[in-house]
């Protein structure tokens, strides 16, 4: 599992470093980082949800479909926005709850391909004392094509 | 038989697949999503209380259903044809070790655009007993041919 090992896996770690709630600004871009998607990472990702359609897994099924070769399953993004962010990133924080998210396609993640991201929170809000970010993220790959973009909304740890 | 633009309706239905969830398939999750949140691996830290929420004991990630839900639809979508292009989810109810879920995708409408096909689709995720933890929409593109 050679992501994991470069990857801090205690989430509690950073918790002091990060931003909370009140530090956070609207429209100032997250601090990110490139990363090379391996057919190991999509493949472990695949097992994680069962994914077993052979365009993920069979090179030579794979070049005959219009993809022209292997690709990951849209829903890589999951994976895609840990890779991306520091240790210090407030997406760490303990305690931080996913409340929705929305995410549009616009062509497949490739095994090989170095990613980057463009991310910053779009907007935070209070409703019911629970205290809401609004995430808005970009993907991209090595040629500058628009891989996917989405929006999430968190509920921080207060 | 793959579906085709012309043929689908609303009211069609798509089956997702059965899926257990177990603290297994969590860890699973975590190593493969690289999203380590103690929300999802310690059980101590979860007897806390998170604002006004109290979920005593482990969850799996939300974005676990979002993966099974993007599964459904790229299996349906690569028969036909078609690609995903849109997906947007909320999380009603926790899920927990030891629920089973199964997402179910409902054909709400079609529409063509200037240049191409979209066939809009409902999504919920139920567990074993029938309630509902996750819902959404998603969008397939049906290229013009």
């Amino acid at each position: 599992m050679g992501q994991t090992e470069r990857f801090e896996t205690d989430f509690w770690k950073h918790a002091n470093l990060r931003k909370v709630w009140d530090d956070i600004v609207p429209g100032e871009p997250r601090k990110t980082i490139p990363y090379t998607l391996t057919r190991e990472a999509i493949e472990l990702y695949c097992a994680s949800v069962g994914e077993d359609h052979p365009i993920y897994f069979d090179e030579e099924y794979a070049k005959r479909t219009i993809y022209g070769g292997l690709i990951a399953p849209p829903s890589i993004h999951i994976l895609l926005m840990f890779a991306c962010t520091p240790a210090d990133d407030w997406m760490r924080s303990p305690g931080t709850v996913n409340a929705g998210q929305s995410w549009s396609y616009n062509i497949p993640a490739r095994p090989g391909d170095v990613i980057t991201l463009q991310a910053r929170a779009l907007d935070k809000f209070i409703r019911r004392e629970r205290l809401f970010v609004v995430h808005d993220n970009v993907f991209f790959n090595q040629q500058g094509q628009v891989i996917c973009s989405g929006r999430g909304w968190t509920i921080r740890p207060q | 038989m793959s579906v085709t633009f012309e043929s689908l309706r609303a009211g069609d239905s798509i089956d997702g697949p059965i899926f257990p969830v177990s603290r297994e398939s969590i860890r699973l999750f975590c190593d493969a999503s690289l999203d380590y949140n103690p929300l999802h691996l310690d059980d101590e830290y979860m007897e806390g209380n998170f604002g006004k929420t109290h979920f005593g004991g482990i969850i799996m990630h939300g974005m676990n259903n979002f993966g099974l839900i993007s599964r459904m639809i790229t299996d349906w979508a690569y028969a036909a044809g078609a690609i995903h292009r849109r997906l947007e989810t909320r999380w009603i109810k926790p899920v927990r070790p030891g629920d089973t879920i199964q997402p179910v995708g409902t054909v709400r409408s079609k529409q063509t655009t200037a240049k191409s096909h979209w066939v809009l689709i409902d999504v919920t995720v139920c567990n074993q007993t029938g309630e509902k933890v996750a819902s959404g929409e998603a969008m397939v593109e049906f290229p013009a041919t």
